[in-house]
């Protein structure tokens, strides 16, 4: 067997290994570093591998412990292995800006073992091909991500106890949303009696031939929305993000915003795509309702935010709001401006988050109108916060535009015409509180005259400096190229409407 | 907690409930038992010490690190996974070994009970580190 046929397992093991490992020798924060970095770039390049392979010789199936036809499985088919390329390159550049800026206590402590065993939860989401190890791994991602938030960054201007009262938010609502999940998969394997997905999807199908479909089946397709509408802060479940997010250090809120929150969308893609087929035609238009309220709840509230974190949260939502849509709208054009949204919003926006970290260490405070003119004293910062601007708003030549091209588009052509009008709408909205925000933090003169001095000493190290301008090439790579992005996402939009050869390679593989 | 009854009985009992979660990890693999529960019965046990004796008392005669212990099961865990990959089997593949004895006849040596002494080690040492944290709080 090749070794890139383990890739998948790799992707999980190693940094659970690197977890222990790391707790192991705390107090060594330069070896810590240095080894951190390595494993996270051997863990990026490891998911590139694993992408070729998948797009060149089909789906890979890996059986954990070689338990025979019912044993536990991981699935990289194209958008499994995308979303492991996309978390991996987000979590190495997270990764290498978060050397330089969390403290030197939150290093030492409890940072490295913890985002480790993040980025295993995050891959083993988007590998596995068992509901039930999804929800573990949504455990593991919940637990880890609640101990990161704590920590502190330089950068950092939230109190500790906000940042407690933020967790114990965050703790709560999800132990009641992962409890619903739970109950759901319950409800399920009673149904159909397995729970391994591809399995799922054929006994389903055959229940729906016969006709012997049980009502409980859409309760079941319902509150996995709910699960998963609650992971990526869909409107009536979105409250608890603008608390949550701020509070964690620059690097976590990277993560939560870029890779965390797109957890949920991935749930839908992959589940309800997959087993839910029946009921999707009641979902959907539920669906497309949802995430045009989440647009404009989250536009309008970002609006009249001068917390430059909130206000930026609050653009979170707003923008998985587009991601639903397209996810909602449901046809092979959609589906493709969906990936593609969800893929530019995740580096655009952890790009932004990452930016702002530094942003608000030069200025010292978190409140914007306190800010103004560091297009002079870090010109640096400033065109990277105006390049994820632009992406996020949907201009050229980011990666942005194309996002929100494609899904226009894609809008039109199945005439979805009112929900287009909305989100161009509120995507006007986007673009003017982030060009305010830029134009307010960098242009005119410096506001604080009396801190000029200090500014100029609070500048990026070369650490951040590379990681910002790495993320900064992806967009404008995705915003020139952006075929490479379609061709891909399209590939992923058929796989998902035809689920039948992932099917086929799950349950008909042969077993050593 | 201190009282001679409650020092007296433990000092009896927690070697007992020690070996006895020993043979609840090497049972495992066939009967009632495994990693968990022995790890959570040696916990106990570590904990009833903790509560009888106090913490600053334990402390004073030998300062265990648990997260320690935690690190270390869950690397021995993981690296049974991995090892199962360096023999060209996929992750987590078990495989046996019968040796005889004498006095003890056949004995099956099972790659899985590495795993599950790793399980043992990061229940252990996580329920110790919790508890311990705890009690140091005041």
């Amino acid at each position: 067997m090749d070794i890139i046929q383990h890739v998948p397992i790799i992707m999980i093991a190693l940094p659970v290994f690197f977890a222990a490992f790391t707790i192991l020798f705390r107090s060594k924060s330069g070896l810590q570093k240095a080894l951190n970095v390595g494993v996270f770039a051997l863990l990026f390049i490891l998911s590139l591998r694993l992408l070729f392979y998948v797009w060149d010789n089909g789906i890979l199936v890996y059986e954990v412990g070689e338990w025979g036809k019912y044993g536990i499985l991981l699935v990289a088919d194209l958008l499994g292995a995308g979303m492991v390329v996309l978390s991996s390159l987000i979590s190495l550049m997270a990764m290498i800006y978060a050397t330089d800026y969390m403290d030197r206590k939150a290093l030492d402590a409890t940072f490295f073992p913890l985002f480790n065993l993040m980025a295993a939860g995050l891959n083993g989401i988007f590998l596995t091909g068992d509901i039930f190890n999804m929800f573990v791994f949504f455990e593991i991602l919940v637990l880890s991500s609640c101990g990161l938030i704590v920590l502190t960054g330089r950068g950092d201007h939230t109190k500790m106890a906000d940042k407690l009262e933020a967790i114990f938010k965050y703790l709560i609502l999800n132990i009641v949303s992962i409890t619903l999940m739970l109950v759901a998969i319950a409800s399920l394997y009673a149904t159909v009696g397995t729970l391994n997905m591809a399995d799922i999807a054929v006994k389903v199908a055959y229940l729906a031939e016969a006709g012997t479909l049980p009502w409980h089946f859409h309760v079941i397709a319902m509150t996995l929305i709910v699960v998963f509408g609650y992971k990526a802060a869909m409107f009536p479940l979105h409250f608890w993000l603008a608390d949550v997010h701020p509070s964690a250090p620059a690097p976590i809120h990277a993560m939560l915003s870029g890779m965390v929150i797109k957890v949920g969308v991935y749930g839908i893609l992959r589940v309800h795509y997959l087993i839910f087929n029946e009921t999707m035609f009641m979902l959907q238009p539920i669906l497309i309702l949802l995430s045009l309220i989440t647009i404009a709840v989250g536009a309008t509230s970002a609006i009249g935010q001068y917390d430059l974190k909130r206000m930026l949260a609050y653009s979170s939502v707003s923008q998985i709001g587009y991601v639903l849509l397209g996810v909602g709208m449901g046809t092979a054009y959609a589906l493709t401006a969906a990936i593609v949204y969800l893929v530019n919003h995740a580096v655009a926006k952890s790009m932004l988050f990452l930016a702002t970290g530094e942003t608000l260490y030069h200025a010292g405070t978190k409140d914007i109108r306190k800010m103004g003119g560091f297009a002079k004293s870090s010109p640096f910062l400033g065109s990277i916060f105006l390049i994820g601007a632009m992406s996020i708003a949907g201009l050229p030549p980011t990666g942005g535009f194309f996002s929100k091209l494609v899904l226009f588009d894609a809008g039109l052509s199945s005439e979805y015409y009112v929900p287009v009008a909305i989100a161009l709408i509120f995507a006007i909205f986007t673009l003017f509180y982030l060009f305010r925000t830029w134009l307010a933090i960098f242009w005119g003169e410096i506001k604080d005259t009396d801190k000029a001095d200090a500014y100029a000493g609070r500048n990026p190290t070369v650490a951040i400096k590379v990681a910002l301008a790495f993320l900064a090439c992806v967009v404008i790579y995705m915003g020139v190229y952006p075929e490479h992005l379609l061709s891909l996402s399209g590939t992923i939009a058929e796989q998902l409407l035809d689920p039948q050869p992932y099917i086929t390679a799950v349950l008909e593989r042969s077993v050593r | 907690m201190t009282t001679l009854i409650a020092k007296t009985v433990s000092k009896a009992c927690v070697p007992i409930i020690i070996l006895f979660s020993i043979s609840l990890l090497l049972a495992g693999h066939n009967y009632p038992g495994g990693g968990f529960i022995g790890g959570v019965m040696f916990a106990s046990a570590i904990s009833l010490l903790y509560i009888v004796f106090g913490l600053k008392y334990i402390d004073s005669l030998y300062r265990y690190r648990w997260d320690k212990w935690f690190a270390a099961g869950l690397m021995l865990a993981t690296l049974t996974g991995i090892g199962a990959m360096v023999f060209r089997y996929n992750f987590l593949r078990s495989t046996y070994l019968t040796v005889s004895l004498p006095l003890l006849g056949d004995i099956k040596l099972i790659s899985t009970t590495l795993f599950d002494l790793g399980v043992y080690l990061v229940v252990t040492g996580s329920l110790l580190f919790v508890f311990k944290t705890m009690g140091e709080d005041e």
